[in-house]
């Protein structure tokens, strides 16, 4: 950094200046957007299917190296544990592992994602306490710049990260970025109402699979569509064995844990294993790119008023929905501590009631057993699985 | 099945074994679901010998019966590791199996609650199917290891917990929520001097009311309602139910023993084994002393593929691994020398 900068003060005088003669108007082009670059690894913590989507986010939009993070394993979920306290709600604690893992690998910077919740503090208490164990590191925490406004939510992440980003070309990588989370979802939501039924095993997975794979070497929106192009096409092409009327499952609940496979120990594929058709309306587009609160409300006005919290609108508007189209059952999950969710329950079993609507309400927490959670799962499906049969008898 | 029944022939039957956390149930039912033997004794902490002692209590009441078990279900918490000892056809969750039990027997019914060794679950029932259920998370208060518990610190059989409720006129007062809170209570409650009736009424009341403030919250609870599991044997806990519900509350005699009649009756349908390999059913009916002289063993070996170091579960019989679970990802599946 320092010899930049000595360069830098060197061409201001014109001293040592290289010299541009000769060279061309796209090379020269070239070489300062090469200078752009800055060579620090930034993490981002481990969330569901979105690495494709962070990955871009760093690369593109900051322009710094991505440091991608293997699956997360036990230990993880132990370093977790022992650096947080225990009444935090469980993203924290799956997010602390995920940030000593990363700073372990060589991470410089790490993002921290602001939330309308206790989310939004995350990045402040991870922040101290990680510094406390002695490790040395910038946080990008989105809730510092976000109550700035966009100006003010890019100027600081210029002045923490990359100073030389290049503005325009930053937006425009920004929209792709978000335009790969919805396409991710889309795919995702693809896939959920098609893997229960596939007659080769795997076939579907494979398409998902590849699709990240691809996702992760894109640069712009237009590769990010081809990528969404050639999964689609192989998705339709895998033959489905579906009956005619599948049992369906609605996923509702909180932002990390409804969707976070780490979290909820593979809902979505337990579910789709047993040959059910999985929805879920919550994720990141829904909840963040095409999110119109006030709106979402006004179809669920006969059991709220009021915005409870980060996710509750959409869950319950979801789970209205899903009753209304005549789904078998809904499953709401959430980790333990999770007080806008909380919340809902009481409005859900209202809404079970009226819409005759079973709902199997899941709290997860670090110690949450794959056996247990089967069995309430298995104990689900064969419920609706017998209510299916009986009604179409 | 077979309908060709001559006067000597013997019978069909199938047999259901329901391996919990505390007990460990057997029935077996003849082709028309009547419950022809049953057994049920403590588990022990041993599933595996727990499962033999049942196979053998059950093959004493049927000696003269002359039946031949065609089939068998497993379920409870131990389903898959007895489910592959015995052979199982069936192995299905508990909750499943008790819904199909109890509403076989009875078909009025509208409300399952079922309180048992480490779990309580409430199962509600529309026109003999189930339509929604739930069960206990995270926290196992209230439940049967916790009168047990209780039952050991006042120095009372905890079968004799029900008569000796009964006798109280003046339950005390015990904190419902939290297993350790209640226990604090209750040594201050016995420390203050309270009559020892009225502090065993208390706890049943505290176990009802616990189970209605968290299992059954938000369920609408409706008539007909039957009680079982384990601690449905306890007639201070029905009576509390009876008070709080304000309705009367059925309990099966063989309510203790529904789980395993659910899973019975699961093996029923689905039939005779075909194929019962080297198992106990390797000649087409069970063979109760093959149970007994297999060595069953169990095995927890972890996996080194990745980092994550699953705990990888074999069950074997003898030298051979008949099953194993517990691994992740296929990397760790390890297969069946049978």
């Amino acid at each position: 950094m320092l010899k930049k900068f000595r360069i830098k003060a060197g061409s201001a005088d014109g001293a040592d200046a290289p010299s541009f003669k000769g060279t061309s108007a796209k090379d020269l082009r070239k070489r300062f957007r090469k200078d752009r670059h800055k060579d620090k690894k930034v993490a981002v913590f481990r969330y569901a299917y979105y690495a494709p989507a962070f990955k871009f986010f760093v690369e593109q939009v900051l322009d710094c190296d991505y440091l991608a993070l293997p699956p997360a394993t036990k230990r993880t979920m132990e370093l977790g544990i022992q650096s947080s306290t225990d009444d935090v709600c469980t993203p924290f604690k799956h997010m602390m592992g995920d940030w000593i893992e990363a700073l372990e690998r060589g991470a410089n910077v790490l993002v921290q994602v602001g939330g309308p919740c206790r989310l939004g503090f995350y990045g402040e208490m991870q922040e101290e306490i990680l510094r406390d164990m002695g490790y040395d590191f910038t946080m990008l925490n989105f809730s510092h710049g976000i109550e700035q406004g966009y100006v003010g939510w890019a100027k600081e992440v210029m002045k923490m990260v990359n100073p030389d980003i290049n503005v325009p070309h930053g937006v425009k990588q920004l929209l792709a970025c978000g335009h790969m989370m919805t396409k991710l979802d889309q795919a995702r939501d693809l896939y959920m109402t098609c893997a229960g039924f596939e007659t080769k095993p795997g076939a579907c997975k494979r398409a998902w699979e590849g699709l990240l794979d691809a996702l992760e070497g894109c640069t712009s929106a237009k590769e990010v569509d081809a990528a969404y192009s050639a999964f689609a096409a192989q998705m339709r092409a895998v033959p489905l064995d579906k009956p005619a009327r599948p049992i369906r499952i609605g996923i509702i609940g909180e932002m990390y844990t409804a969707i976070d496979m780490e979290s909820n120990l593979d809902l979505d594929e337990k579910l789709m294993g047993m040959g059910v058709e999985v929805h879920r309306m919550l994720n990141f587009t829904n909840r963040y790119t095409h999110y119109n609160e006030p709106n979402l409300r006004r179809g669920i006005s006969e059991y709220v008023t009021y915005d409870m919290g980060p996710t509750t609108t959409l869950t319950l508007a979801a789970a209205k929905e899903y009753a209304e189209r005549g789904f078998d059952g809904l499953i709401h999950a959430k980790c333990t501590g999770c007080t806008p969710e909380i919340d809902a329950m009481p409005v859900l079993r209202s809404l079970s009631k009226d819409f005759k609507i079973p709902i199997l309400y899941l709290t997860y927490d670090t110690e949450t057993s794959d056996t247990g959670l089967m069995t309430r799962l298995e104990a689900f499906y064969d419920m609706l699985a017998m209510k299916k049969e009986a009604q179409l008898r | 099945m077979s309908t060709a029944n001559t006067a000597n022939a013997v019978k069909e039957a199938y047999l259901g074994i329901d391996i919990g956390s505390i007990s460990t149930k057997g029935v077996v039912i003849d082709e028309d679901a009547n419950i022809i033997a049953r057994s049920y004794l403590w588990t022990e902490g041993d599933p595996a010998g727990a499962s033999k002692r049942v196979a053998a209590e059950l093959a004493r009441q049927l000696e003269d019966e002359g039946v031949r078990i065609v089939g068998a279900g497993t379920t409870g918490s131990a389903r898959r590791l007895v489910g592959a000892m015995i052979g199982a056809t069936v192995i299905k969750n508990e909750i499943t199996a008790h819904a199909v039990g109890t509403t076989y027997l009875h078909p009025e019914v509208r409300t399952i609650l079922e309180i048992g060794g480490q779990d309580s679950k409430i199962i509600c029932v529309e026109g003999g199917i189930a339509t929604d259920y739930a069960m206990n998370t995270l926290c196992a208060a209230g439940t049967g290891s916790f009168l047990s518990s209780q039952a050991a610190r006042l120095g009372v059989e905890v079968e004799e917990f029900g008569k000796i409720a009964l006798t109280s006129e003046k339950p005390a007062n015990i904190a419902a929520r939290c297993t350790v809170f209640a226990e604090s209570d209750l040594v201050h409650k016995i420390q203050v001097g309270y009559a020892r009736e009225d502090i065993i009424a208390g706890l049943c009341r505290a176990v009802a009311s616990n189970y209605l403030n968290n299992v059954g919250k938000g369920k609408r609870i409706e008539a007909p309602i039957v009680f079982q599991g384990g601690v449905s044997k306890n007639e201070g806990v029905v009576k509390s139910f009876e008070d709080l519900l304000g309705q009367k509350v059925m309990v099966d005699p063989d309510g203790h023993l529904m789980g395993a009649f659910g899973s019975a009756l699961l093996a029923l349908k689905a039939g005779p084994v075909q194929d019962g390999g080297t198992g106990p059913f390797a000649r087409g009916s069970f063979d109760f002393n093959a149970v007994q002289d297999f060595q069953f063993k169990t095995r927890e070996v972890e996996c080194q593929k990745c980092p994550n170091n699953c705990e990888v579960i074999c069950v074997y019989r003898d030298k051979d691994i008949i099953d194993s679970w517990g691994n992740r990802c296929e990397r760790g599946a390890i297969p069946c020398t049978r």
